[in-house]
């Protein structure tokens, strides 16, 4: 009796701790956030990575303009830069690591903490901004992916974007 | 006037001279043929073959990198002096785990931008500044170099078309920015 109870309360624990992880974000949902993801993804196709994180970063930065100045070190001025348009690339690439670990959660653990980390030192983001960019991918990535599951997308990517934002102001 | 030998002597140093000058240009022709490149299909081949190994799955992804740090720590045992912060001592351990997925996402996008220059210029530029401070030594960008063509042909489905001397010129190509 004691052993299940003990084997109930680890259960609970692993449970509780993946969903603390990345919240409300289901086996079934991480699996169509990984699909969609894959479908638009791939080094193979030329150019698609910019023309993605550029139209995420585009329509961000339309509807938060003031967001505009925490982008001033990658060229922000000049959208179509190399500097701004590999700086676009980088986030979404952090992305991509994710949803690739969302299969692996202690590892995800570790990367979620360790990216909280690194916006906590960029001044001037906030907790909001990851709301926004939330919104951006809701509107960009439809025109982009065929079958695109916003609900399923938007539960996973709440969840990562909360953890990744956990440090900073409202 | 000249005498008939002079011409012949004259004649036999400008044979000479043609077939010097031809075996350079054939020499020229070899050396360029063998020579690898990272050249605009050579580029396209590289992110072709990557896009196989490398894949979308976590667990795939973590299986490759790690193969690539054990490649790497087994023949450079000193690189483990860097990782302490990663606990470059246990490649299975999350922190490592994490860190690898970090370095192959940072491979990932530098292959990606192969095709797109002055992109790729711009983040070989992020990357240098993040390794700068960290004194990274050639002999290690070498051995990333090594253990990518050692591992990887097991990774692309047919090993054997595994197109080496692209990996190498275009890896260089990587390097060289990050390490300038």
């Amino acid at each position: 009796m004691l052993r299940l109870l003990i084997l109930a309360a680890f259960v609970a624990y692993a449970t509780a701790d993946f969903g603390r992880l990345v919240e409300c974000c289901s086996a079934e949902d991480r699996h169509e956030m990984q699909s969609v993801w894959k479908s638009i993804w791939s080094p193979e196709f030329v150019g698609r990575r910019v023309q993605v994180a550029q139209a995420l970063f585009a329509d961000l930065l339309k509807h938060r303009p003031e967001a505009t100045d925490l982008f001033e070190r990658v060229n922000v001025a000049d959208p179509n830069s190399p500097e701004f348009r590999a700086h676009c690339v980088r986030v979404v690439n952090g992305l991509d690591n994710l949803i690739g670990l969302l299969d692996d959660p202690a590892t995800l653990a570790v990367q979620l903490t360790h990216l909280a980390e690194q916006h906590e030192k960029r001044k001037g983001i906030h907790k909001d901004h990851f709301v926004a960019f939330g919104q951006s991918f809701d509107r960009v990535l439809p025109q982009v992916a065929s079958c695109f599951n916003p609900d399923a997308w938007g539960r996973c990517f709440r969840g990562i974007a909360r953890r990744v934002s956990d440090l900073l102001h409202e | 006037r000249l005498s008939v030998e002079t011409l012949c002597e004259v004649e036999a140093l400008r044979c000479k001279m043609m077939y010097t000058v031809l075996l350079l240009l054939g020499l020229t022709c070899v050396a360029l043929a063998s020579e690898p490149v990272c050249g605009p299909l050579q580029r396209l081949k590289v992110k072709q073959q990557w896009a196989h190994a490398y894949g979308t799955d976590a667990f795939h992804r973590e299986e490759l990198s790690r193969a690539v740090w054990k490649y790497i720590f087994e023949h450079h045992p000193a690189a483990h002096d860097f990782f302490d912060r990663v606990r470059g001592d246990n490649v299975y351990s999350p922190e490592f785990s994490a860190h690898m997925v970090r370095v192959s996402g940072g491979l990932d996008m530098s292959i990606s931008l192969l095709t797109d220059g002055p992109t790729l210029d711009a983040q070989l530029k992020h990357l240098q500044d993040q390794h700068k401070e960290r004194g990274i030594g050639a002999e290690y960008f070498d051995a990333m170099k090594t253990a990518l063509h050692e591992v990887l042909p097991d990774f692309i489905g047919h090993s054997h078309h595994f197109d080496q001397d692209a990996w190498d010129a275009c890896f260089d190509v990587i390097a060289n920015g990050i390490k300038a």
